[in-house]
């Protein structure tokens, strides 16, 4: 019999088998949500409004979050050792764990939370909320991800995990809302640490001992977590774990290659789904997100071949740093406004620009941090920066959208000099912006419209003077 | 007090003093303040280490603003504004500066520098976050490069003699900001938190040799001191930074009848509690010294250890409260403030205020109001 829910679900990519199969579990983390028939109807309208639902790629990947939404707040009754890592993470470590046993669940909860209880159902402000009662209260440019966090564990709607990761490579605010979880909850943390110290002009290059520290700590926080959890990693885990990477990196290749089409096919916001799974999810989402790639990427081949696309022909390029992780009318924002959204920082450096790591390491601890440290978003802001710069090569961008998450200190220190560095080096106009990604009350969309909208007109004067 | 009238008189031609320096071929190292940089490796290749510790203006924060956007520190935001704007001459004299980078706070402030201004001299290390092996090797990696980088910007090389002799120096200073400082466990105490801190701050820009002299005296002078004629609290001050020219609370919990007997700040106050050892490798005992036995700040994860040391603190000074002074911004700090007073409520009964300031003048009626009316329920 149908049930309240199944009209969404579907909505959502579900298989009418699954949710079947699915129900019990569906019904049980609903109610610990908060979840009721009376969200049924703002949930189906703000999903339509805000995804292209006609796209079934699009569907299955609002599912394959909503399917990692259920994993975890089932985790602990269903004996699941919990592992939550911040967001971003360098993720090689809790692919390792989640490689090595079935019965763990290594999970960034905020993410989750963001992507189903903002962009579905539109409840994320209670638990933002509960996060600012609850230790991170605001005014003081706290992170809006830790919130959502500590407020999801204190509403109950999240178990308490079992270990957290802890991000001391790169969050200071990450590893201390770790110790804020210790003090209330006495989960034990393992802090990857790592420091951001190259001086300005070195990258490319980095000293070895980066690597070796970093990779040093990560093979020690693995060792912390085979003890905390009882389990063993197994020694094909890293290979196994890479095995799904591929998949997703070699999808995220061919999707830019897709966006470098006039039109551009499909909204960033629907990117953002994709782009963020992966950092997200080491289980179900990013499994089931795989497979709505494979979907979404062949819808956009027929788009891209019958010239169909979200903005005009013709219309600026504009690089955008990220979608909005909790609503996704910030994400459209550069769209509506007339602009075309090809790249975002996560899709050009995961997808297109050219890693090059040093090869020369052997443990999975520094072939993991030698990667990061060629990938540019560990080493600092410098190669932050210098992978805008070469992202934008792709993409024959007419602009900048260069966001910063005034909140995420690490992001921060990106404000000012990335404005100066690109306009610079490749003579494009760039509109800072500062946001925060993962709330929207503070820097809603309709406070940062006037802005876009008048940089989107100077770029669309700009072009039509060029033609 | 003679020594603090010779100090005076000291900081106020020390400028002069190392233009002459600078004239006769001698390096100015300037550092940012947080406790890890050893000055040591500085005078040991006859440089002269001048620390960057001015605050407190909120008109630095305005120049800061074309740099780097307002959610950071102000202290931070504060050095990139007295460097860039060039307002202040101890920041433009230094040939090198060389900045050991904590967290993204003084991150921000080395991209800054390396970005905006790279005319400047300039050399980054950084410090890991956690006390282990790994970090204390890390660590002693990146002093290990700082010495490499001050013999060759000097053109002197850093013997096992001369930093030896350096050590000694700075152990000495160390000894008696540490002796001057434990004075005030006493009942009677003889030396005032503000005298305390204008010597402690002073230590970051006068001449080592004569800011061991001056302690030196001070010491003697307060051996005959008569006490301290308040009978307020007393409080136990701590927070992420004090740096000079940041007075305000210091002086309103005075105001208020508060009697500051100890100051714990990571930044700003310079770390006494250790000394250097000499036997062995100094290099290594340098690292081990700064590293693993200097109380971390709260940037540290866990922060266990220096929350800890506070509870020592504030039995040991018979703290009747805690006043928690943290800047705008500085997330650590932020955090650790909601869990920390319930722990210290537990373990000693002490009350704590949590006090936050971006150094702006509008902020000076609300602490009133809040830090009388601590002070004023303590007393009852």
């Amino acid at each position: 019999m149908a049930e309240y829910y199944d009209e969404l679900l579907t909505l959502c990519g579900f298989e009418q088998e699954e949710i079947e199969e699915e129900r019990p579990r569906i019904e049980k983390a609903f109610e610990r949500l908060g979840i009721g028939p009376e969200d049924m109807d703002t949930a189906d309208t703000w999903v339509r409004h805000h995804h292209e639902v006609t796209l079934q790629g699009v569907r299955k990947l609002l599912g394959a979050w909503l399917k990692e939404l259920i994993d975890v707040v089932l985790a602990r009754d269903e004996g699941k050792k919990i592992v939550y890592f911040g967001f971003p993470a360098i993720l090689g470590p809790g692919l390792i764990l989640s490689a090595s046993s079935k019965d763990v669940m290594v999970t960034a909860p905020d993410m989750v939370l963001d992507h189903t209880m903002g962009q579905i159902f539109n409840k994320l402000i209670p638990i933002l909320e509960t996060g600012e009662a609850n230790g991170l209260p605001p005014g003081h440019a706290l992170c809006s991800l830790w919130q959502a966090k500590i407020g999801g564990i204190a509403k109950g709607m999240i178990p308490v995990p079992d270990l957290a990761l802890a991000s001391s490579y790169y969050c200071d605010m990450g590893s201390k809302a770790d110790d804020l979880v210790a003090a209330l909850y006495g989960v034990p943390v393992a802090y990857i640490d790592g420091v951001m110290d190259s001086p300005w002009g070195e990258f490319p290059e980095y000293l070895p001992e980066r690597v070796h520290y970093l990779g040093a700590q990560i093979n020690q926080a693995l060792k912390k977590a085979e003890e905390v959890l009882g389990i063993a990693i197994v020694p094909d885990a890293w290979e196994r774990s890479q095995k799904e990477s591929r998949l997703y990196r070699d999808n995220l290749v061919r999707l830019v290659e897709l966006m470098k089409a006039d039109p551009v096919p499909i909204s960033i916001a629907e990117l953002e789904l994709m782009e963020t799974i992966s950092s997200s999810s080491t289980g179900r989402g990013i499994r089931e997100g795989i497979k709505a790639m494979d979907i979404l990427i062949r819808e956009m081949e027929i788009r891209v071949k019958e010239g169909i696309g979200v903005s005009e022909k013709g219309a600026p390029r504009v690089m955008l740093r990220a979608g909005h992780t909790s609503d996704p009318r910030i994400t459209h924002l550069a769209e509506k406004t007339g602009l075309a959204v090809p790249l975002t920082f996560i899709l050009g450096t995961l997808g297109g620009v050219r890693v090059n790591p040093k090869g020369n390491y052997n443990t999975p601890g520094e072939i993991i941090a030698d990667y990061e440290m060629s990938g540019g978003y560990y080493y600092g802001t410098e190669a932050q920066i210098k992978f805008y710069e070469m992202a934008a090569a792709l993409m024959k961008l007419d602009g900048f959208i260069a966001t910063y998450i005034y909140n995420c200190r690490p992001v921060a220190t990106i404000s000012h000099p990335q404005k100066k560095y690109l306009e610079e080096k490749t003579g494009l106009p760039v509109l800072s912006l500062e946001i925060d990604n993962f709330d929207s009350r503070a820097y809603s969309a309709d406070s940062l419209r006037t802005k876009v909208e008048t940089f989107a007109e100077m770029l669309k004067a700009k072009k039509a003077a060029k033609t | 007090m003679k020594a603090l009238e010779k100090l005076d008189a000291h900081l106020k031609t020390r400028l002069l003093d190392l233009s002459k320096a600078k004239e006769q071929g001698r390096k100015v190292i300037g550092y940012p303040a947080g406790g890890y940089f050893p000055e040591e490796l500085a005078l040991a290749c006859d440089a002269i280490p001048i620390c960057f510790i001015q605050c407190g203006n909120n008109e630095t924060l305005k120049d800061a603003g074309a740099y780097i956007c307002r959610f950071f520190d102000p202290f931070w935001r504060s050095q990139i504004g007295y460097l860039s704007s060039k307002k202040d001459p101890s920041y433009t004299i230094a040939d090198l500066i060389v900045v050991p980078i904590t967290d993204n706070h003084v991150r921000v402030f080395s991209n800054t520098l390396g970005y905006y201004t790279p005319e400047r001299a300039s050399f980054v290390f950084g410090v890991p976050h956690v006390k282990d092996n790994l970090a204390l090797e890390y660590y002693l990696q990146g002093i290990r490069r700082v010495k490499r980088k001050l013999e060759e910007f000097t053109g002197v090389e850093i013997t096992e003699s001369r930093l030896r002799q350096s050590i000694e120096l700075c152990n000495r200073e160390r000894e008696l900001l540490r002796e001057i400082s434990l004075m005030r466990k006493s009942d009677h105490v003889v030396v005032t938190n503000k005298d305390f801190v204008a010597l402690n701050h002073a230590s970051f820009l006068a001449d080592k040799a004569v800011m061991v002299e001056i302690l030196e005296s001070f010491l003697k002078e307060l051996k005959d001191a008569a006490p301290q004629p308040k009978d307020g609290p007393r409080i136990l001050l701590t927070g992420s930074t004090l740096a000079r020219g940041d007075s305000k609370v210091m002086d309103l919990i005075e105001e208020s009848g508060g009697l500051i007997v100890m100051e714990e700040f990571a930044e700003g106050i310079r770390p006494y509690w250790g000394e250097v050892k000499l036997n062995g490798d100094l290099m290594a005992n340098l690292a081990q010294s700064y590293f693993m036995e200097q109380v971390c700040p709260g940037w540290f994860r866990p922060g266990t250890e220096r929350l800890d040391f506070l509870i020592e603190l504030a039995k040991d000074y018979r703290a009747a409260g805690v006043v928690w002074y943290q800047l705008l911004y500085r997330e650590s700090y932020k955090v650790e403030s909601y869990f920390f007073p319930d722990r210290l409520k537990k373990e000693t009964g002490l009350p704590l205020l949590v006090v936050e300031s971006e150094y702006d003048a509008m902020e000076t009626g609300p602490l009133k109001t809040r830090i009388e009316t601590f002070i004023e329920t303590i007393r009852r």
